[in-house]
């Protein structure tokens, strides 16, 4: 299982590293949504994979580690604003620029 | 006193979210709001710095929770120094933006207090986690006030920099998660202890981990070559923006010494962050020769005081720490009021802070003197407080290997800061023709320019008191034990 | 203390001329006067001691840590050059008073010459290195300002620039040398460091040491190859020229030299540098100043010759050389600072500097002619003029020195030979204006005698020069002597008599006399010859470097930063991996020793699920409707993945997340079509495919070897103390609120930021609204299609309900403040896609902005609260209720606090989306910038 959760957050982070280094704000844009996703996935395995052990009181333990928990919450609200952001952003970018290519202008390939 | 100690973030918050709420703000109580909140920040860091001053550490738990399980603000020299020099900074930045530059856009003020809430936020807390945290406040803040005034420049700077630093918070994600997945613990101090008595098979994932912190912090301070999001971003961004920015790169550098210094890290990341320093002190000096802007050479100019800062950090031994901290404050506001002053410049002519020989500032005379004094503080000549910073740094290198590279490189780039600034100086003020001035010079915006340049002077005449200060930070920072006492308590967390 | 003043007097009296420049044509003159005459009576006032051989000091602390400290010492050398910088100083600025044209103010001038003279005080006085590195380079400084100061001529601003770029770099690597010596020695005190020769001459880095220190001596006394910013500099006013370029600054470099000797010199590399330095110097100047058509360029080329002379003179490292040194430091000072102050009256009659032009002066100013010609002919080294005398002992030294062994001969041989040079272009000097013919088309014809005050500082030293030439062992023996004894300690034998008999010296004077005599009859030749030999003056040379330096950093910055993304990103990745992976170099073990768990089926479906969705959004990236359905997918899997490995509240926050997500990169997509971009090289995506697949890998290594280890965690206090302390069963929110509650106040106020910057950055910004889809089919003319509308507007009562009743429930079962804040506001967000912003508006008098801001403030003060009941902020308390109808209820503040996030969250996801939203009515262009925002 552990190599399973592994894999896919390397595929997620390759992914999104591939998509960052693309030419166009969009690409970069979801390049930084994959990220984030794979950061959380990330976060979330360090506090160790496991089943039926949900973290509430009312409920028999065992429980499983409930703070990687709630860093991941945080860090997906947080991954959210970044992203609703940088939308804006890349939105303003071809409103005032005129283009969604992520480079300064005159710098072309 | 302990409600000192959490009103630097609680006085840019509450003014912060205040401002927001108002449904649309007019300028005028916007303004008192802002200003009054800044001041009652200064005069708290003062206090705090006084009490900081005879080595006592303090330590606050919010919520009451004990460390290490609620989150900690931790009070040490390091950080009073740090929330006091953004204090300054900030109010001299804020003045300089009631000049006008808070009406170039919406929600400047309350963006200008998240900012402090960022920045003092990250100086106080005892937590890695809840540094990530002010981290993101200081940077989202960041992103918005660098776009401040719109424009073509600050659209594409701040899409640039944005985009490194969303990478830059992943990669703080991971590394804390690493860190968190082998020690199961969050608090800085608790994971200062956990290290020590740490499995051998496991602190390889730790080291990994720290230098993975490392890509952060590097980032943030504008290591080459993770330094490209600089030299645009300072030179677009509004002068008062550009003025409060002079701190973020500190910040890369605040964690840096206070990461490492409680990791046992250091040896793991000095070799990485000493020569990282040189090639950025040379990169810089590069940029400096080439640039064409007075502005951009400002920008440049922060560049090259994070080389020869964090050369000073890089020895690890409480000179070149201590050297270090006094060149971070002389930098901070130095290149802070020299933004300042190419904005008026700027105002001044009609080739704005181009450096091309055309029309010379009508009032040449004292933004010369200006120019000259943060010029040659800025190129560590003597006796301003760039020359005892260099100084302080040069002399830490004593008996190490480094000494020659070290010094050869702090001297080069100060050579090249003498040419360009000596160039710049002499197109600007000299190669010129008398014009009537297209702008006039409000003094809400000449006076922060002069008080923050001409710290130049007075932080050298203060040479003395201030570096004593900064050499007792540095042996503080260095003898981490009592900083982890102070927060876990003489026996450690119980658990 | 009185000390102090000497130095203090012309540093404050720096500031007063410009105050006072607007009174009159004398204020600045006068108000400059005044504080230097002051700090000469000063100076002669503690002279007193200084000859009692009891030199006055004064140590006042100023940065321990550095070593640096006020420390002032006033022994006999530094009384002598103080006294030379505050007589002639006193002199030049009787003088300038008189050459200025009478508009002009000078306050600038006097202020700056004050600043100056404070400068050059302060490095002769003081008895501490870092004093003094301090003080020499602010005589750079302010000397870079005088050169410029008229700075309207190109000539002034790039002499200006050289000297400052030569003589700054200098200082520098003179810095350098210091600290390095101070470390030798254990101390930066110079009167200590005098006793310590013997330790630091045997010291290891004597030798970089030395030529560090040179570096800064070389470069400020223009020794070669450095000499070539001097003859620049005489852009600067002649009275500038007088005073910095013959009399004080271009001697600082020798005052080193002295004020070093017990400590540096008497080693065979002291010797072969600092006397083949002064020699060639000395020979290659006196050459040159020969031919300069420029009054003032013959005088420079003569100065930077005496000053290789001098350099020469200590190089011997005998104590008679340096006593002969510091004697042509007066003598020089003295005759060439008039000879600099005639050739200003000469241009200032005449308008023009050039030797070709300027003719037969004698028949026009006779008096003037006298002086200049007393003056140059103490420069040849006349007898019974000083500068005989000087010459006369530096024979002599030439004669005497032994380090050549077998070509012991060379030595007095070049010497005479320079001396002939120097007899040379003395003549001319002479001869060349003021007889030899009528001027040639002078700009001011004819010339004629200047006012009369303007000579009196020439007569003085030329007086003096007659007096000492005269009669030296009255009038400068005293001053020598002490002199000397601060530089050796103790004062060797010599005897300054006029008439030695016939001695080796003299016959090298007459020799000297008749050669120069010779060549200057033979002109023509020799003028001849030198115009053959190509030689580049060397502040040309100096030029095409810098601007290639300049060319090269402009390349080089090009090549490194090419403005693009990419690039930069790439840099972050790459040290990441390099970072990331350094530690596993040296071969430690990734993995841990815990074994793996099972896969089930289910597990493997979902994660295959995940990579194809994500490696299809990779390869579709351009369709983009496609990637962020793709995204769903993802998304949709790691909701699967919380709810797998017990995280209930994660996949209730991923689900919310992503949907609003999705809305928000659909209404983004809507204004950014997609469509094939330009091709980018195949190169370069195998390259970014590397890159990533790396990436990724080390992050799924991390993963592993995280997992494959136990860990300690501090988890068990929270699941002990939710319910107890924090009063709450759903530990994760408990966390949340309460534990940790300091980290979700930061991030909603992230949220808050990021609501007020997007919609800073969406005011006025207005996109051309496409009328067509990427593939051309028509947008449906329908904007809010009816059936939505009916059917979304009973839906949001029932979506606020559900939300409050997550929220209620969050503290003790999934849920909470965030999620149900997700939800209202997507229930929000739907009236506005079903029926439109303005119907939405009309019926909703919300004003979002206030919402989060309020949201933000109840979550703040909540935490203050505890403040005013004495706790530490943030500090959660449980209040318990009996209600009539619902019975007991347990209300936790941070229940409070929770709301608090509800309303931040519900503000901001409506501000984001609505205004997004709204953008779709305008139409309006691209709005232009204002000159306001390109600045």
């Amino acid at each position: 299982m552990e190599v399973l959760v592994a894999v896919s957050v390397g595929i997620l982070v390759a992914c999104a590293v591939y998509l960052l280094l693309r030419a166009r704000s969009f690409s970069v844009v979801f390049g930084l949504v994959l990220l984030s996703y794979g950061t959380n996935l990330f976060l979330f395995a360090m506090g160790r994979l496991n089943t039926n052990q949900v973290p509430l009181t009312s409920m028999p333990g065992p429980y499983t580690d409930p703070l990687p928990q709630a860093l991941v919450l945080t860090a997906i609200v947080i991954g959210f604003a970044m992203t609703a952001f940088v939308v804006v952003l890349a939105l303003r970018a071809r409103g005032i620029l005129g283009s969604d290519k992520v480079d300064e202008k005159g710098s072309d390939v | 006193m302990n409600l000192l100690l959490v009103l630097p973030v609680l006085l840019p918050l509450l003014s912060g979210a205040a401002l927001l709420a108002l449904a649309r703000p007019a300028l005028l109580p916007a303004r008192i709001v802002s200003v009054a909140s800044v001041t009652a920040q200064l005069a708290v860091a003062v206090a705090l710095l006084t009490v900081a001053a005879d080595g006592t550490i303090v330590s606050y738990a919010v919520g009451d929770w004990p460390a290490p399980f609620g989150i900690t603000l931790v009070l040490d020299r390091l950080s009073a120094l740090m929330l006091t020099l953004a204090a300054l900074l900030a109010f001299f930045a804020l003045l300089h933006a009631l000049g006008g530059t808070d009406q170039k856009g919406a929600g400047f003020h309350a963006l200008f207090q998240f900012q402090l809430l960022g920045l003092n936020g990250a100086f106080l807390t005892g937590d890695l986690f809840n540094l990530f945290v002010f981290f993101e406040i200081l940077l989202i803040a960041s992103y918005t006030l660098l776009l401040h005034g719109g424009g073509a420049a600050r659209t594409r700077a701040g899409l640039h920099y944005v985009v490194l630093n969303l990478v830059g918070s992943a990669l703080f994600l991971l590394a804390v998660g690493v860190l968190y997945g082998v020690l199961g613990t969050l608090n800085m101090a608790d994971i200062a202890l956990r290290v020590t008595t740490l499995p051998a098979e496991n602190a390889v994932l730790i080291e990994a981990a720290a230098l993975l912190l490392l890509a952060v912090f590097g980032l943030k301070a504008a290591l080459v070559p993770l330094h490209f999001w600089l030299a645009p971003a300072y030179a677009s961004a509004t002068a008062p923006v550009a003025a409060l920015f002079a701190i973020m790169t500190k910040v890369g550098a605040y964690a840096i010494l206070r990461v490492y210094t409680l990791l046992p890290g250091t040896e793991w990341i000095a070799p990485w962050l000493l020569w990282g320093a040189l090639i950025t002190l040379l990169v810089a000096g590069v940029g400096l020769l080439a640039s064409r802007d007075l502005r951009t050479q400002v920008a440049w100019l922060v560049l090259v005081s994070v080389g020869t800062l964090l050369a000073g950090v890089a020895l690890f031994n409480s000179a070149g720490v201590g050297g270090a901290l006094y060149y971070l404050v002389h930098t901070t506001l130095v290149s802070g009021g020299l933004f300042l002053l190419a904005d008026l410049v700027g105002l001044q002519r009609r080739e704005g802070s181009q450096l091309v020989s055309g029309e010379y500032p009508a009032a040449r005379t004292w933004l010369g003197v200006l120019f000259l004094v943060g010029a040659a503080a800025a190129a560590g000549l003597p006796p301003t407080s760039g020359f005892l910073g260099k100084v302080l740094v040069m002399q830490a290198a004593f008996d190490t290997p480094v000494l020659p590279w070290l010094w050869t490189v702090i001297l080069l780039g100060g050579l090249a800061a003498l040419l360009a600034l000596a160039r710049a100086g002499s197109v600007v003020f000299w190669k010129s023709a008398q014009i009537p001035a297209v702008a006039p010079m409000p003094w809400l915006r000449s006076v922060p320019a002069a008080a923050l340049v001409s710290a130049g002077l007075w932080l050298a005449v203060l040479g003395g008191p201030l570096a004593a200060y900064t050499a007792a930070t540095a042996t503080q920072l260095l003898a981490p034990q009592q900083y982890v006492s102070a927060v876990l308590g003489e026996g450690g967390p119980a658990r | 203390m009185l000390l102090f003043f000497i130095l203090l007097l012309p540093l404050l009296g720096a500031a007063l001329p410009p105050l006072v420049a607007h009174w009159g044509r004398d204020a600045a003159p006068l108000a400059a006067a005044v504080f230097s005459s002051i700090a000469l009576a000063l100076l002669f006032i503690l002279a007193r001691h200084t000859f009692d051989g009891a030199p006055p000091e004064l140590l006042l602390p100023w940065v321990p840590a550095l070593g640096l400290e006020l420390a002032l010492r006033l022994d006999g050398l530094g009384f002598l050059f103080a006294f030379i910088i505050l007589g002639i100083g006193l002199l030049i600025i009787f003088y300038a008073r008189y050459y200025f044209p009478a508009e002009k103010r000078l306050g600038r001038f006097y202020g700056l010459l004050l600043l100056f003279q404070a400068a050059m005080l302060g490095v002769v006085l003081s008895d501490n290195l870092l004093l003094l590195a301090t003080f020499w380079e602010l005589t750079s400084v302010s000397s870079f300002l005088l050169i410029g100061y008229g700075f309207r001529a190109a000539e002034a601003r790039r002499g200006a620039r050289i000297a400052l770029a030569v003589t700054g770099a200098g200082g520098f690597a003179m810095l350098a040398g210091f600290l390095m010596l101070g470390h030798m020695a254990g101390t930066y005190r110079i009167s200590e460091l005098l006793a310590l020769g013997e330790t630091v001459r045997a010291h290891p880095w004597y030798v970089p040491m030395l030529l560090l220190v040179l570096a800064g001596a070389f470069t400020k006394s223009a020794q070669f190859p450095f000499h070539f910013w001097l003859p620049g500099a005489m852009a600067a006013p002649t009275p500038v020229s007088a005073y910095l370029h013959s009399a004080t600054m271009v001697k600082a470099g020798v005052f080193l030299l002295a004020r070093l000797f017990p400590v540096l010199s008497g080693t065979d590399t002291w010797f072969f540098i600092v006397g083949t330095a002064g020699l060639v110097t000395l020979l290659y100047a006196a050459y040159l100043a020969l031919f300069q058509h420029d009054l003032k360029g013959l005088l420079a080329y003569s100065t930077v010759s005496h000053l290789g002379l001098i350099t020469l003179l200590f190089g011997f490292g005998t104590p008679l050389g340096a006593v002969a040194g510091i004697f042509h430091v007066i003598n020089h000072a003295i005759f060439k600072a008039s000879l600099f102050m005639a050739a200003g009256i000469i241009d200032h009659e005449t308008g023009s500097r050039d030797m070709r032009r300027i003719n037969g002066l004698w028949k026009y100013m006779p008096h003037t002619a006298l002086l200049a010609m007393v003056a140059a002919a103490s420069m040849a080294g006349v007898p019974l003029l000083n500068g005989f005398l000087s010459k006369e002992m530096f024979f002599a030294e030439a004669v005497h020195q032994e380090w050549l062994g077998a070509v012991n001969w060379v030595l007095p041989a070049l010497a005479t030979l320079a001396g002939a040079f120097a007899v040379a272009y003395s003549l001319r000097f002479i001869h060349d204006v003021f007889f030899n013919g009528e001027p040639v088309d002078l700009p001011i014809m004819p010339p004629h005698e200047p006012p009369r005050w303007m000579k009196i500082p020439i007569e003085v030293l030329v007086t003096l020069c007659i007096l000492v030439g005269v009669l030296p062992a009255f009038v400068i023996k005293p001053l020598l002597d002490v002199a000397a004894a601060g530089v050796l300690g103790a004062v060797p034998h010599y005897d300054l008599a006029v008439w030695h008999g016939i001695s080796p010296p003299l016959i090298m004077s007459l020799v000297a006399l008749l050669g120069g005599t010779l060549v200057y009859t033979a002109r023509r030749w020799v003028f001849m010859f030198h115009d053959r030999i190509p030689l580049v003056d060397g502040s040309v040379i100096f030029e095409r470097i810098m601007a290639g330096v300049y060319a090269a950093a402009q390349a080089l910055n090009a090549a490194m930063d090419n403005g693009r993304l990419r690039r930069y990103v790439g840099a972050v990745i790459v040290i990441a991996l390099l970072l990331g992976m350094a530690p596993f170099l040296s071969g430690r073990a990734l993995l841990g020793d815990l074994s793996f768990t099972a896969v089930d089926g289910v597990s493997a479906v979902a994660a295959l699920m995940l990579a194809v969705g994500a490696i299809a959004s990779v390869l579709f990236h351009e369709q983009r409707l496609v990637v962020i359905i793709m995204l769903g997918v993802v998304g949709l899997v790691i909701t699967l993945a919380f709810v797998h490995f017990s995280a209930p509240d994660l996949a209730l926050t991923q689900i919310t997340v992503e949907v609003v997500t999705t809305v928000l990169l659909l209404l983004a997509l809507f204004f950014l079509p997609g469509g094939a971009g330009d091709r980018e090289p195949r190169m370069r995506h195998w390259g970014d495919g590397v890159l990533a697949v790396l990436a990724g890998t080390g992050v799924a290594a991390l993963v592993l070897g995280v997992l494959t280890r136990p860990y300690e965690t501090i988890a068990g206090y929270y699941l002990a103390n939710a319910k107890p302390i924090g009063g709450g069963d759903n530990v994760v929110n408990v966390i949340l609120v309460d534990f940790r509650g300091f980290d979700t106040l930061g991030e909603i106020t992230v949220l808050a930021i990021a609501a007020t910057g997007i919609y800073a950055m969406l005011r006025g910004l207005g996109l051309g609204l496409p009328q067509t889809d990427t593939v051309g089919r028509d947008w449906s003319s329908e904007r809010h299609p009816l059936f939505l509308a009916i059917l979304s507007r009973p839906l949001l009562p029932l979506a606020l309900l559900v939300a409050i009743y997550i929220l209620l429930r969050g503290h003790n079962a999934p849920g909470g403040g965030f999620i149900a804040g997700l939800i209202a506001g997507t229930a929000l967000i739907l009236q506005y896609l079903a029926s439109g912003i303005e119907w939405t508006q009309a019926r909703l008098r919300l004003r979002y902005f206030q919402v989060a801001g309020a949201g933000l403030l109840i979550a703040a003060l909540t935490g203050a609260a505890a403040i005013a009941v004495g706790r530490p902020y943030l500090t959660s308390g449980l209040l318990h209720l009996e209600l009539p109808i619902i019975g007991e209820l347990e209300l936790a503040s941070a229940m409070a606090f929770d709301l608090g996030v509800f309303f931040a969250v519900l503000g901001v996801v409506i501000i984001v989306l609505a205004h997004l939203g709204r953008l779709s009515r305008l139409d309006v262009p691209t709005p232009l910038e204002t000159p306001e925002e390109a600045r």
